[in-house]
């Protein structure tokens, strides 16, 4: 808990949290978002094809999608990385971040195996019927970023301590 | 409007969210989902007819509108409900005015699309490249869409002072 008192006190956490400009926490929040969409929504696109259109039209153009899907997720990594700066004690202390990790984790794990199925060399370029549990994967995948977007929303509502420095007092 | 105001939290959705602390949370997530979905579909179709992701044949990708068109009903309902909580934090707010700026030319956006290219962009092969003003019309699409994001997530910052 100390250690999260320390981190709230370097200039960088004050900054984001104090400082009296739009591009402090405001920007970094909608960064966060921004990433969301992108990383989440290209998965929206690459799974719903595989559920949908795999069959009729070739896989391997959507890879392409893929750099902005990564933009998107090292967007969040950074910007959450600075929200956790600002707020340590605020998602530390609280086990709905650690399922967040988690989700975000199991859907990266599962996105990298789909990926390897997928885009097989010279398969990819025409159209096939993918297995069920390809298909399957794909739509868990969406769930557990829908149940990823809903644990990062409860987390504004669910902590115990928004800063440490004031629960050690 | 004050009167317009206390009618809105007369109505039983007002009162559903304020009433019951899981809703505003609930639909925030249904909200972000939403989004996604819009971001996922319109936003891929958009950069596709921007030449990021040629191979793509563009009809399939307009076929996934479907589901940015539940994530529109889904945002907007969600939205409404949220306005119907607290309609002054709406109301006096100038990022929501700014957001509803956005939306509304994204709505002349799109009908423009549809009377305009829409025809000329379905015919297009998979590694064709989309028309002039087509390009113009998605470049649009896309900065409003992440414009609405950033309105919307600004909405916060510019709270007016509450008074009910």
């Amino acid at each position: 808990m100390s250690l999260l008192a320390w981190i709230e006190q370097t200039g960088l956490s004050v900054w984001i949290r104090e400082a009296p400009t739009l591009w402090a926490f405001p920007f970094i929040l909608f960064l966060h978002t921004l990433g969301l969409a992108f990383l989440v929504g290209i998965n929206v696109a690459f799974n719903l094809w595989i559920v949908g259109f795999s069959d009729r039209y070739p896989m391997a153009p959507l890879e392409r999608l893929f750099p902005v899907m990564w933009a998107g997720f090292w967007v969040n990594a950074a910007s959450g990385f600075l929200l956790l700066i600002a707020y340590p004690a605020k998602a530390l202390t609280d086990e709905v971040f650690y399922l967040k990790m988690g989700l975000i984790t199991a859907c990266l794990v599962q996105l990298n195996w789909l990926r390897q199925q997928v885009f097989v060399e010279r398969d990819a370029s025409i159209a096939r019927i993918l297995s069920a549990r390809v298909r399957q994967v794909a739509i868990v995948i969406l769930i557990f970023w829908a149940g990823a977007i809903l644990a990062g929303r409860f987390l504004a509502y669910t902590y115990n301590i928004m800063m440490a420095g004031e629960a050690m007092l | 409007m004050d009167s317009f105001i206390d009618w809105i939290l007369a109505t039983p959705p007002s009162y559903f969210i304020l009433h019951y602390g899981w809703v505003w949370p609930v639909s925030e997530t249904l909200h972000f989902i939403g989004l996604v979905l819009m971001a996922g579909t319109v936003g891929v179709f958009d950069l596709r007819l921007l030449g990021l992701g040629k191979g793509i044949a563009p009809a399939p990708l307009h076929k996934l509108l479907r589901w940015g068109i539940a994530g529109f009903v889904i945002s907007v309902l969600t939205g409404l409900l949220f306005i119907s909580g607290a309609p002054d934090q709406y109301f006096f707010n100038s990022a929501f005015h700014v957001k509803l700026a956005c939306l509304t030319l994204t709505g002349i956006n799109v009908v423009l699309f549809y009377s305009l290219e829409f025809r000329a962009v379905r015919a297009m092969g998979p590694f064709d490249t989309a028309p002039l003003r087509a390009r113009l019309m998605a470049g649009a699409s896309f900065v409003l869409l992440i414009a609405v994001m950033c309105a919307g997530r600004m909405l916060t910052f510019f709270r007016p002072p509450t008074v009910y």
